[in-house]
């Protein structure tokens, strides 16, 4: 293989516990620098397809490669990880902890630590370098494993469910994070189930659920599995405007509500002014990822396993 | 960078953690220090016991009944004679001489009712035909009185120019120990690297069980293969033995050097092979020893997910360790015996019964079998322990574990 590979690679993975197909034939490619999510519900299958992704565990059938390696630990030095259940050892500061990620990985301890105070600087934990795992609070801590899933600098980064456990503050640091990784040239996949965060720094995803991939795109084509919606208000309200309207318009208090018609809006435009109902005010809605989500899965299916 | 490399980094990245929590923490000063512990609370027993003796040792007296004329002659040879005797406990009760009078028979038999003394022996009549009585515990001191009067006698008729002689004295080695002494540096040896694994061995499972509790096993998991992981502990532990060994070896080294050299001489192991081959083999089969328990060890350690259920895992397996150091050591008792050879070949006893067989017996060519036979079962067992473990810790972050799973 070579650099122009996709980062991860995976074609019809299947993950058996007992009887159950957690993961079930999925296929997967991350183009090189890319920041891809991987959404679904609670229990759709995610964590247990990053970690078949990552040799962690083996998968029963399929085949995956990550940066070119078909055996993933070939490629365990220029990958990092954030693990769904975050852990580090309590009694180590903060730096050393970080440092320990980075001589997992094959980072000297020297430039570990260097470069930890560096991040932890830059992150504003500065005050934080020489405190025990201990001492900090949740959200610092993830924080800390974080960087400490990063310090060598990886070319391929996977963070499982990032974003939980972080409140809105260091939700942002995150998403700077994130973002300055993929400058750096790295490739990012993650996975959540809250798709705000997803919406704003994916170029790609992939929602599953069930154990299936259900969708496959970017972000605006996750949205275009779904019409725009158009919230129309007359300028003159008269009885016989719906005879205008599409089949599915339905009364929104002064107005109307549709979708988007398939060969456009202009022609009902045109035929609302000439019937002399006017256009009182008129927008066109694009649906959110949450609702092409909830519209791929299922509104059931979205709620997922009780976590 | 090749795969072996690569393993043996990251297993010393683990192995240099583990070794630095185990070592700065306050229940390694305890360990470290445990031998000073248990030996002072000996030490103190010992006292107890040596001042109870030494109440009755400072009182007790063997008693000549002399005529003046003898007293100063007598006094002298016990002198003389006294010199041979190494130790305190083993030389008898200090001499007091009595002035004959009235019947020294009766005399003899007062003298054991004495406030003053407790009296073991008492001699009295001629020197040429001496009258012992002796109480319970005299019989010695009866056999010494007797030579007494007869170092006297001989003074007497040599008119106290009792002849000087300083004998050249040569120290000879002797060659390989004696069977005993064998013997006995042979359970010392089993039991050393019994204690010492017993301790490593529960230390491991401990980080585990540490890393299992706060999730860190799967950043490792992720980072570095399972038998690295594994290698690792064990390896991080081996360095905490090192450490032990290492300390109490230099004190113990240093101590020997100021100890008078026939006293260390007789402390000193003896073994069959020759002391550098036994310190070879001793330490091979430690660590032996050690890797074989330890994953053993760890296995349990995967398997169970909380430290009650550790606990409960690790008796069955502190209880097969007692097992095999029994069997080593039955071994050693009868070097020749079928108890021995199946404490041998036996994969999880071999080390210890190796270790012992190495005291009693010169030939080298079964270790180099043993420790080959010992290295595939370490192999076994960590590659072994390592897939369990897989399946134990790692199908998942609410794993149970393998017999809990197959009921559902
Ligand atoms: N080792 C395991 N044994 C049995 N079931 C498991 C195991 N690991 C995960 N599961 C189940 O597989 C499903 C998917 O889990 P997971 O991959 O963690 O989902 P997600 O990360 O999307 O929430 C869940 O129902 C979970 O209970
Ligand atoms: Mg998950």
């Amino acid at each position: 293989m070579t650099v122009n590979d996709p980062a991860v690679f995976a074609e019809h993975l299947v993950k058996r516990f007992g009887e159950r197909r957690v993961v079930d034939g999925i296929d997967l490619i991350v183009p090189r620098g890319a920041i891809y999510g991987v959404l679904g519900p609670n229990g759709a299958g995610k964590t247990t397809t990053l970690r078949t992704l990552l040799g962690i565990i083996e998968p029963d059938e399929g085949r995956r490669s990550i940066l070119g390696h078909f055996s993933p630990r070939e490629a365990s030095d220029r990958v990092g990880y954030l693990p769904e259940e975050r852990g580090l050892y309590p009694s180590m500061k903060a730096r050393d902890a970080i440092a320990f990620m980075g001589a997992l990985r094959g980072l000297d301890r020297r430039t570990g630590r260097t470069r930890a105070a560096e991040m932890m600087e830059a992150a504003g934990l500065g005050h934080a370098i020489d405190e025990k795992i201990k001492k900090l609070s949740k959200g610092m801590a993830q924080l800390v494993q974080l960087l400490g899933s990063v310090v060598h600098r990886p070319d391929l980064l996977v963070l499982d469910e990032p974003f939980s456990g972080l409140d809105p503050v260091n939700q942002e640091k995150l998403e700077a994070l994130i973002l300055a990784e993929r400058d750096r040239g790295a490739t990012v996949l993650f996975s959540t189930h809250i798709m705000a965060h997803a919406e704003r720094v994916c170029d790609r995803l992939a929602i599953i659920a069930g154990g299936k991939r259900r969708f496959e795109g970017t972000v605006d084509e996750a949205r275009g599995t779904l019409p725009s919606r158009v919230r129309y208000l007359p300028a003159r309200p008269q009885a016989g405007v719906a005879e205008v309207l599409p089949h599915d318009a339905t009364p929104d208090g002064d107005g109307w509500r549709f979708q988007l018609p398939r060969e456009g809006i202009e022609g009902l435009l045109v035929t609302l002014i000439e019937r002399g109902y006017g256009i009182g005010g008129l927008s066109i809605e694009r649906p959110g990822l949450h609702d092409a989500f909830v519209r791929i899965v299922g509104r059931d299916a979205a709620e997922g396993e009780p976590a | 960078m090749s795969n072996l490399l690569r393993t043996l980094r990251q297993a010393m990245t683990i192995a240099r953690r583990d070794f630095i929590a185990t070592v700065f923490t306050p229940i390694f000063l305890l360990f470290l220090f445990a031998p000073v512990i248990m030996g002072s609370f000996g030490a103190i027993g010992g006292m107890g016991a040596a001042s109870v003796a030494d109440g009755r040792a400072d009182k007790t007296r063997i008693v000549a009944i002399v005529p003046d004329a003898n007293a100063r002659t007598i006094a002298e040879a016990d002198t003389r004679l006294r010199a041979v005797f190494r130790r305190d406990e083993e030389a008898p009760p200090g001499l007091t001489t009595l002035r004959p009078a009235g019947d020294p028979a009766a005399q003899a038999r007062a003298a054991f009712a004495s406030k003053d003394y407790e009296a073991t022996a008492v001699l009295y009549g001629p020197l040429e035909t001496p009258q012992v009585l002796y109480g319970p515990r005299g019989k010695r001191a009866a056999d010494y009185l007797g030579l007494l009067a007869a170092e006297t006698l001989a003074a007497n008729r040599l008119n106290g120019d009792v002849p000087r002689v300083t004998a050249v004295k040569t120290a000879l080695e002797r060659q390989g120990g004696s069977a005993g002494n064998r013997r006995q540096s042979a359970s010392f040896a089993v039991f050393g690297v019994f204690l010492l694994n017993l301790f490593l061995a529960s230390q491991v499972v401990g980080t585990m069980a540490e890393e299992r509790n706060n999730k860190v096993i799967e950043v490792l998991a992720a980072a570095v293969p399972l038998e690295s992981v594994f290698l690792g502990k064990l390896l991080g532990m081996f360095g905490v033995a090192i450490l032990f060994v290492g300390f109490w070896g230099t004190i113990i080294a240093k101590l020997g050097s100021l100890l008078p050299p026939d006293v260390a001489s007789a402390l000193a192991i003896q073994a069959a092979v020759g002391t550098p081959a036994f310190v070879v083999l001793f330490v091979t089969y430690f660590t032996m020893a050690y890797l074989l328990l330890g994953s053993a060890f760890l296995v349990v350690g995967a398997q169970a997910s909380t430290p009650r259920e550790i606990q409960m895992l690790a008796l069955p397996i502190s209880v097969l360790q007692m097992g095999m150091l029994a069997l080593a050591l039955a071994g050693t008792a009868r070097p020749d015996g079928w108890i021995a050879t199946v404490a041998q070949m036996f994969p999880l006893s071999s080390p210890f019964a190796m270790a012992g067989r190495a005291a009693t017996s010169p030939d080298l060519w079964p270790h180099i079998a043993a420790i080959a036979w010992q290295l595939l079962w370490v192999t076994i067992f960590i590659t072994l322990g390592a897939r369990l473990f897989r399946r134990g810790v790692l199908q998942s972050g609410s794993a149970k574990p393998f017999w809990k799973r197959a009921r559902g």
